[in-house]
């Protein structure tokens, strides 16, 4: 099975790739099978480069084929790869510790976990756990924002409405989940003409919301600081400030879900420190190991987890591999490489950098709603017309066509959905391959732009 | 730093920061903090200060190979060296064989193969897959998932609620996951039905999988979970009909069988899989844990050709997300642990030493009338204590048998979770006769004192 037509064979009649069906790999060559990678280069079997603008899922923070990292999780494995039940390994703690410090305001005790599902669903579990410990067991529901994204599992996939389709899927959804609009600058649910205004009229919602179905009965409202799953969506600096007050007025635990913010991706270390707030509980992935290793944690602040200190209050939901050692190891490693080389203060700057090229590149192509984002997230929204901002039918496959395209020009990049160009990739990106995506980009939109115009 | 002051800082660090899974920090720091574990080699542990344990439980009955196998770490390094992660739409060539290797290793035409990261994950897709594999041929009604009390199939909400549902305060995870139904578990010792003997408690709980799809009505029934030994009433082993009649009425009603291999699979019950004990074969398949013994986080959905067939192309995919799922390094570390639980016939040892061990076990009724009931398949053992063999009562809760035991393992070189009743044994399948004797023995000796301590020795 060296041979590569014998491991496509093989992918095609065995692998359930997430990304697509095999039957409709067959036609068009998929799927690429990566041999090595560096920064942001991908060199395939076949001997072509590519560069990943995705990041992975927007996850490869330090980009690829660090030796360091490597090298941790070997000398780690070697030791020791395991751990029994209810002890701890010195780099599980390290790592807890680690988070603890760097996490804003007193946000300091560490649930490790493997990944961002597991992470918001835990988190959400605790705050119900929480309050049951503080006599509101009545407090079960869970507001989210519309079109926002918390993870595949049960618990937290109807969180934001925003799966991939076909929706229906998974159903039947869990109990007690409350939606309240999202705040969109470009495209405010409420009629808010600019980011503050929308931002105000949809914090003012969400109150509502918790008004409606009774504070008693809310648990947690849970948001990205800054939306990802719809193109790094920027709420006004007033959002989140007023969410906060909302959530103490009501007895409500703020979550804050940090899987794709964390770790640099928008210019700070959190993406909720644009804003000056500090939630209750932060959920942390992605970021977190680079994709070196499958990890992630719920940081709780020392009031919520006191909560769960003393006879019969212990919280359970152990997952097999939380606080694993490689794991844990490799996640060090990872934010020694994010703090020795500056890769916030990189992706703040980079990030600056290439929205400003982006939005100039694109001012004339009709195509293009929006160019928005914050360090080295960032989304173009492209619409049929800008005036009414209307979308394209899902008939006209534009993601198809466009990764098409891309891939012809050496990028791997997938669009999130029918209309947004979600960029994130790893914040080692150098400003010459900044360029070299730009250029693309625009290229593609200008093809794209014809190509509809002449239709 | 010394050794000492280094394992103080830490035990004060993990005191402060650390959420350890299921225990208060404050009754940590009150018992000495928590052990700090350094190194691993074989089935043994060893903490900063130089103890060594037996892991009994290996992990979560999770380390099948055993501690300290560089080869293992020596793959995963390589692969990270090539390439850490996949970008989206793309994978690397340890996936794709890991995907061919299980097809390979698994019975029938289980031959696709959705890798995620753990066996809450995998169960989650399982499940996810089945209902929306109804949806695909027309039968969207069908949302209900049957399982078993005394199960457990993880802690994410789509599965927390199958099996025996959340751990105590369950007021702390509701509410419950609609369309959960649930139907007794096959304890040949505790029958829930009354079965006198492992063949009646079978074909009782068999039936009862029936009248629940009858009950509710099959056109609304999705699946039904089972792992073909469970773990939390301490590896029940079902009579023989039990696994073949189920399948039999899950293809009657057109019920999607899914087993859950997370802790029997890779030879954990002396067998590959622990359904192979049953000849059965099931529409999906669950691995995690054995799968990578625990040295990196991984588990697998392994789906048969006529199910996955639903979902080839078009706008038939499945639409399901998680970002580490076909990671490289997770298959890398995989194709190594099977060649080793393969090349080193640890099926064949689980099978003759757990033998071996449940032999031993069962001698210590002997001495020791607090043994109820020595139980299990290959290296999946348990033994459970009660106060009365004659009646089969089970101790008081308030006396809390567990905790004391557990600790009186530990004391002699145990690391054994006996949670309420019953001791779990779940070792690496490296475990020899020497090993199992060592354990045995130490069980003989902390039986002694509890039953000393209760005044209900034999001698007492």
């Amino acid at each position: 099975m060296t041979d590569r037509t014998g491991l496509r064979d093989a992918a095609l009649r065995h692998l359930w790739m997430q990304s697509g069906g095999w039957a409709d790999m067959e036609g068009s060559g998929d799927p690429i099978i990566v041999a090595e990678a560096r920064g942001l280069e991908v060199f395939d079997t076949e001997g072509r480069r590519w560069l990943d603008v995705n990041g992975g899922y927007a996850s490869v923070t330090v980009g690829y084929g660090r030796t360091e990292i490597a090298d941790a999780a070997l000398r780690q494995m070697t030791e020791l790869a395991y751990y029994p039940e209810q002890t701890v390994t010195p780099p599980t703690v390290r790592l807890a510790e680690r988070i603890g410090r760097l996490a804003p305001g007193d946000l300091e005790r560490s649930w490790l976990v493997s990944g961002g599902s597991e992470a918001n669903e835990t988190a959400i579990k605790m705050a119900r756990a929480y309050h049951a410990r503080g006599g509101q067991a009545g407090r079960f529901k869970v507001i989210s924002r519309r079109g926002s994204y918390h993870g595949a599992t049960a618990g937290v996939a109807w969180l934001g409405r925003a799966g991939p389709a076909p929706f229906y899927d998974g159903e039947p959804a869990p109990l007690g989940l409350a939606y309240a609009p999202q705040p969109n600058p470009y495209r405010c649910e409420m009629g808010g003409q600019t980011p503050s205004e929308c931002a105000v009229l949809c914090a003012g919602a969400l109150e509502r919301v918790i008004l409606s179905e009774g504070p008693e009965t809310v648990a947690a409202v849970i948001g990205e600081p800054i939306n990802s799953s719809a193109g790094a969506i920027v709420p006004g600096d007033e959002y989140w400030p007023m969410v906060r007050e909302i959530c103490d007025r009501y007895g409500v635990l703020l979550i804050c879900d940090e899987v794709v913010c964390g770790f640099g991706r928008t210019g700070k270390m959190f993406g909720i420190e644009h804003y000056g707030v500090v939630p209750d509980l932060m959920t942390l992935a992605k970021g977190l190991g680079s994709s070196y290793v499958p990890v992630g944690s719920v940081v709780a602040t020392r009031d919520v987890a006191g909560a769960f200190v003393g006879e019969g209050n212990a919280f359970h939901a152990a997952l097999t591999a939380g606080g694993h050692p490689v794991a844990t190891a490799a996640a060090l490693a990872n934010l020694d490489i994010i703090e020795q080389e500056g890769m916030v203060g990189r992706s703040s700057e980079l990030g600056d950098h290439f929205l400003g090229m982006l939005s100039d590149m694109l001012r004339s192509n009709s195509l293009v709603g929006d160019v928005r984002g914050r360090g080295l997230l960032v989304g173009v929204e492209l619409v049929s017309d800008r005036d009414t901002k209307a979308g394209f039918p899902e008939s006209l496959r534009l993601p198809v066509k466009m990764m098409k395209r891309f891939r012809e020009r050496g990028l791997l990049l997938r669009m999130l959905g029918p209309q947004v160009l979600q960029m994130a990739p790893p914040l080692c990106v150098t400003r010459a391959e900044l360029g070299e995506i730009a250029t693309a980009v625009c290229g593609v939109l200008s093809e794209m732009e014809s190509e509809l115009a002449a239709a | 730093m010394t050794a000492a002051t280094e394992t103080e800082t830490l035990r004060q660090s993990a005191l402060r920061y650390l959420w350890v899974h299921n225990r208060d920090w404050v009754e940590m720091a009150e018992s000495g903090g928590p052990s700090v574990i350094v190194s691993g080699q074989g089935v043994r542990v060893t903490d900063s200060e130089g103890r060594s344990w037996i892991d009994v439980n290996g992990g979560y009955s999770c380390v099948n190979v055993g501690y300290g196998r560089s080869e293992i770490a020596q793959a995963a390094h390589a692969q990270m060296l090539r390439t850490n992660f996949c970008p989206v739409g793309t994978t690397a060539e340890p996936v794709v064989r890991l995907a061919a290797k299980l097809a390979e290793l698994a019975p029938g035409d289980l031959n696709r193969v959705f890798p995620v990261s753990g066996g809450s994950e995998a169960n989650e897709t399982a499940i996810k897959i089945s209902r929306a594999h109804h949806r695909r041929r027309g039968e969207g009604g069908r949302y209900r998932v049957i399982s078993r009390r005394g199960s457990y199939h993880g802690m994410t909400a789509g599965v927390l609620w199958a099996g025996d549902g959340p751990p105590a305060p369950k007021s702390d995870f509701g509410p419950a996951f609609p369309g959960m139904v649930h139907v007794p578990q096959p304890n040949p010792y505790r029958c829930e039905l009354g079965g006198a003997t492992a063949d009646e408690c079978a074909v009782l709980c068999a039936r009862a999988v029936e009248d629940a799809i009858l009950h509710h009505g099959p056109d609304t029934i999705a699946a039904f979970i089972g792992e073909p030994v469970a773990i939390p009433q301490g590896a029940p082993v079902p009579g023989e009909r039990y696994w073949p009649m189920v399948r039999e009425i899950c293809d009657r009603y057109g019920v999607v069988m899914i087993a859950d291999e997370v802790v029997c699979g890779f030879g954990r019950t002396g067998r590959m899989f622990g359904m192979e004990h049953f000849d059965v074969v099931p529409d999906i398949m669950t691995v995690a844990k054995g799968v990578v013994s625990a040295y990196f986080p991984l588990a697998a959905v392994v789906v048969s050709d006529s199910v996955a067939d639903n979902f080839a192309g078009g706008t038939d995919v499945l639409g399901h997300v998680l970002t580490n799922s076909g990671h490289p390094v997770a298959a890398a570390a995989a194709l190594r642990n099977i060649e080793i639980i393969e090349s080193e016939g640890l099926v064949e040892n689980a099978d003759s030493v757990g033998s071996y061990l449940r032999e031993q076990l069962d001698g210590l009724k002997v001495d020791h009338p607090t043994v109820g009931d020595v139980r299990g398949v290959g290296l999946f053992v348990a033994v459970e204590l009660v106060s009365d063999r004659s009646t089969r009562a089970p101790f008081p809760e308030h006396l809390r048998i567990g905790e004391r035991l557990t600790e009186k393992f530990r004391s002699r070189g145990l690391i054994l979770r006996a949670r309420g009743n019953i001791l779990h044994f779940g070792p690496p399948l490296c475990l020899t006769r020497s090993d199992a004797d060592e354990i045995v023995h130490a069980v003989d000796i902390a039986l002694w004192e509890l039953e000393g301590e209760m005044g209900m020795g034999r001698f007492a």
